[in-house]
């Protein structure tokens, strides 16, 4: 084999490695780049990444607020059987869409979430923050510096993360999030939409048991 | 004690009253905590850990459902003064506005009638849901402590 034929061997080989690293090294959720996406008639588009299979026929819509404690509640003793049991099996995927209401922490955390999201760290953004929570509003346990404290604890990269919230970057992106939950008559964190394959739709509001998704989406599927 | 109350709700109007205070009071207090939920299906449910704001609402409405008909029933009956029930029915309401999570639609009309200065009052209710109760609670109990009392001295009744 002639030298030329070494290198030319070589350089593609790098190549191939590098492509191949470079989609392994890939965060394992997708950055929601769809401005167009919608769900029913909700606009989804500036809500977090799609949580489970995107084509699977059951979309659950979660308008929530990170300070809510209905959402907390709703988070820590109905979403884990709803997970187990239609969304990691391919039935039904999730969306959150910020209702930030409740408070000034409210909006700052939900903008955080996108900061995270931008390191493709979204969920694990948002279950950090909802494992976080504590009882009171604007207590401090959200305010920019423990977010950021929550981005660190991630290894997330602080000084993109810290650009990312000090500057506002998604300010206007919480804004349209909860323009969208008001247009769709959300009036309590959370309210959910669930959306079904024949984009079929049931909105209601609080933090609901796991008879009622399952009854809802069994009747759906 | 039990002669006081006997003597109150004996009469139907006031045990009626008192029905009418504590059913209602009950069922809104529990939809509010989200303890029942209406839609899309009737469900009830009581979470975990959520015991202590489950019991605290039940004797709400219990204590709301005694003392208000016994005060009714003084300025009716004795023609006597109208402080005690403007304590209770305060008591009461502090108790029941307790619940008015800012979660929920009442808070959100709050917070979008009002804005911030709505947000932090609800923020308080919030924060302070079951302190707030207790506070409530031990209002109602003084005033129903005082009211049974009363009542005794001025139908001069005899002590049990």
């Amino acid at each position: 084999m002639n030298t030329k034929g070494i290198i030319v061997g070589a350089i593609v080989a790098i190549i191939a490695i590098g492509i191949i690293l470079s989609y392994s090294s890939a965060p394992s959720e997708t950055v929601n780049l769809d401005m167009g996406r919608t769900h029913g008639d909700v606009s989804t588009a500036m809500g977090s990444p799609i949580l489970g299979d995107p084509d699977a026929p059951i979309t659950i819509v979660e308008f929530g607020d990170y300070q809510c404690s209905s959402c907390y509640n709703w988070f820590h003793k109905e979403k884990p059987a709803i997970y187990e049991n239609y969304i990691a099996t391919g039935k039904a995927n999730l969306v959150f869409v910020d209702l930030a209401i409740l408070g000034r922490d409210s909006l700052t955390a939900a903008q955080a979430s996108y900061c995270a999201e931008d390191q493709g760290m979204y969920w694990e953004y948002h279950d950090l923050l909802y494992n976080s929570q504590e009882s009171k509003i604007d207590n401090g346990w959200a305010n920019s510096e423990r977010l950021k404290a929550f981005a660190f604890s991630l290894g997330l990269d602080m000084d993109l993360f810290e650009s990312c919230l000090d500057s506002g970057k998604y300010t206007k992106r919480v804004q349209y999030n909860v323009s969208v939950a008001k247009k769709h008559g959300a009036r309590a964190t959370p309210t959910f939409i669930i959306v079904g394959p024949d984009n079929q739709q049931e909105q209601f509001e609080g933090a609901q048991p796991y008879s009622t998704f399952k009854k809802i989406m069994d009747n759906m599927i | 004690m039990v002669e006081t109350l006997k003597i109150v709700f004996s009469n139907f109007r006031y045990s009626l009253l008192a029905i009418g205070i504590f059913l209602p009071m009950l069922f809104v207090l529990l939809i509010l905590s989200e303890f029942i939920f209406l839609e899309p299906y009737f469900v009830g449910q009581i979470p975990k850990g959520t015991e202590l704001g489950f019991s605290l609402i039940i004797i709400l409405s219990a204590l709301s459902a005694l003392v208000l008909p016994m005060n009714i029933y003084r300025i009716n009956i004795l023609k006597n003064s109208k402080g005690k029930i403007g304590g209770s029915i305060f008591g009461s309401f502090i108790g029941a506005a307790a619940g008015a999570c800012s979660c929920g639609p009442i808070g959100f009309a709050i917070i979008s009638t009002f804005g911030s200065v709505g947000a932090t009052s609800l923020a308080f209710l919030t924060n302070y849901e079951i302190p707030i109760r207790i506070i409530a609670i031990a209002l109602l109990a003084i005033i129903y402590f005082t009211t049974v009392k009363s009542l005794r001295v001025e139908c001069k009744l005899k002590p049990e």
